[in-house]
């Protein structure tokens, strides 16, 4: 059986006596994209950098790629592309300058440097600033520049950390489009982020992690329906509440509301809105209006952790 | 590995240039203190008996040319810092890059900025009328002596960037360095001094490092010159690019 390329079993990470990840256990699997979520401090990036061999963990194993991080750190690092937070990239150097460096650091035939550069800035959309000191690049140009640098030995395993922290909501979705076209090529993505909206935009599965700790993990979709079943809320004439709320008790719990609202957790999920729409129809409720409310990853990150990550 | 160093030093190098204000001071300091230097004893000191110089100006070219390495060597182990501190360390641990490159590039790239400015001083002293009694070869020793004081403190300040990570802990180290060039022949013969101050200048190395270049341009071409100005400088080169190698390996070791 072909290992997955990133396992991690019983991961620690202590700094004098500060757990910083205790005990985490990972396997994502060929060709997924994977968010690691959790709030600044919880451990997602001291993970990603055990797994990337910048840091020896404490205890426990992890192996990338199939080469195990500690005793083979240098088969994982041939394999893995790396994009720190922050994107450290020196702003003296060109664009173009630090992909050629970065090209000799990974050992690219010197006849392929100018190709697979010019290919790279082509792709993450920075051709026309390539001979451009990055000190004058904008925070997106840098995080496009960082990932066409982690690009340039075409990695199997990709690695970003917080990629579009502080970035504009276009350089987001642009890097968002960019992470899922190459994922498309075949790349594995493991991404820590601490915005759930990315993670459900981008991620087949993922992990929330917190105080060091996995407390959830699986499919977005299937952690959300494990929070509960999506609410149905519909705005009716007042003088139909009562009659609203009979034809909906059959379809699932019932939340309270406002008079004129009426709420119901749909024990079927979404699929059963049309159902409700008939049910209140043949009983001649009038729907004003309605709005279906499927529980977030932050709910799930509630229900987890005990307190919300938007806004921690 | 050496196509790594070689890209490496490089980056150094490029780094170098591009920020002129880092290399002024290695510039304008050692010629300012010429100038002050040459001002204040140039009439005195060449009446002194057994001056070891045709002017004062040539005297000083030697200590001109330290200075001016100290300052180019500090700014770069300085970067060294500013790397490990901004995170493009982590960028140059994270790849399958040999990691002794990464200190010897940087190392490399002050023997070539030494060399350069040592070219560049003792040209703006023949300038000024100060005569190489030493030739093309006594050129060649001074230039190849500043690079190789460059490498050697370099190494020295390298060590202490990646032992601390932080440029203000290497800057705020430099002083020391200067102090030793003070407490040296840099700026008098040692003949005219006496007491503590003797002492310490006799046992200095920056004094016999000072004087082996000094010789390229006051005397003829001779062994003595290139065994002090070039030798002294090589084999604390030796020591201090392994305490930098050392430093390294202890720094990935634990990480």
């Amino acid at each position: 059986m072909r290992t997955a390329p990133i396992v991690a079993t019983g991961l620690v990470r202590r700094f004098g006596d500060v757990v910083a990840v205790d005990g985490v256990d990972l396997r994502i699997e060929d060709g997924e994209i994977f968010g690691f979520l959790g709030p600044n401090g919880a451990g997602k990036s001291t993970t990603v950098r055990m797994l990337t061999t910048l840091l020896i963990p404490t205890a426990g194993q992890a192996s990338v790629a199939g080469y195990d991080v500690v005793r083979q750190a240098d088969e994982v690092r041939r394999r893995i592309g790396v994009a720190l937070q922050d994107a450290a990239i020196d702003p003296l150097m060109t664009g173009r300058e630090l992909l050629a460096l970065q090209a000799v650091m990974y050992g690219l035939p010197r006849r392929e440097h100018r190709r697979r550069g010019d290919e790279l800035l082509e792709r993450v959309g920075l051709t026309a600033a390539a001979d451009r000191r990055v000190g004058t690049y904008s925070g997106g140009m840098r995080r496009r520049l960082d990932l066409a640098l982690s690009l340039i030995h075409r990695p199997t395993v990709l690695f970003l950390d917080e990629p579009t922290t502080g970035l504009d909501p276009m350089s987001r979705i642009t890097l968002w489009d960019e992470v899922r076209s190459l994922n498309r090529e075949g790349t594995t993505v493991l991404l820590t982020t601490q915005y759930l909206e990315e993670a459900d935009q981008l991620a087949d599965r993922v992990a929330i992690i917190d105080h060091g700790r996995i407390v959830r993990q699986g499919e977005p979709r299937e952690l959300k329906a494990q929070v509960g079943a999506p609410t149905l809320w519909i705005d009716v004439d007042a003088a139909q509440s009562v009659a609203a709320t009979e034809a909906l008790a059959r379809f699932g719990e019932l939340r309270p509301a406002a008079e004129g609202r009426v709420g119901v957790g749909l024990g079927a999920g979404a699929s059963g809105v049309a159902e409700v729409i008939r049910a209140l129809d043949e009983r001649g409720v009038g729907v004003r209006h309605l709005e279906l409310h499927e529980p977030s990853l932050d709910d799930v990150f509630a229900e987890a952790t005990g307190y919300h990550l938007e806004g921690a | 590995m050496i196509r790594e160093t070689l890209a490496f030093a490089r980056r150094s190098l490029i780094g170098r240039l591009r920020q002129p204000e880092s290399l002024a001071p290695s510039f304008v300091f050692p010629l300012f203190f010429a100038a002050l230097g040459v001002s204040s004893f140039g009439k005195a000191a060449t009446r002194l008996p057994g001056f070891p110089a045709d002017s004062y100006l040539a005297f000083s070219a030697a200590g001109a040319v330290i200075q001016g390495v100290l300052f180019g060597a500090t700014a770069a182990a300085s970067d060294l810092a500013t790397d490990i501190e901004g995170g493009f360390w982590e960028r140059m641990v994270a790849s399958p890059v040999t990691r002794s490159s990464i200190v010897v590039g940087r190392l490399a790239s002050s023997f070539v900025v030494g060399a350069v400015q040592a070219a560049v001083f003792l040209a703006v002293f023949m300038a000024f009328g100060v005569r190489v009694h030493g030739g093309i070869g006594g050129f060649v020793g001074v230039v190849v002596g500043g690079g190789l004081i460059g490498l050697a403190v370099a190494g020295l300040f390298a060590g202490f960037a990646i032992r601390s990570g932080s440029s203000e802990a290497v800057q705020g180290a430099f002083p020391l360095v200067f102090v030793l060039l003070f407490l040296s022949s840099a700026f008098f013969p040692r003949q005219y001094m006496s007491g503590w101050y003797r002492h310490v200048a006799d046992v200095n190395p920056t004094s016999h490092v000072v004087e082996g270049l000094r010789q390229f341009v006051t005397r003829p071409l001779g062994t003595q010159q290139f065994a002090t100005a070039w030798g002294i400088p090589a084999g604390v080169a030796v020591v201090s690019i392994g305490f930098a190698l050392r430093s390294l390996h202890r720094r990935l070791a634990a990480p």
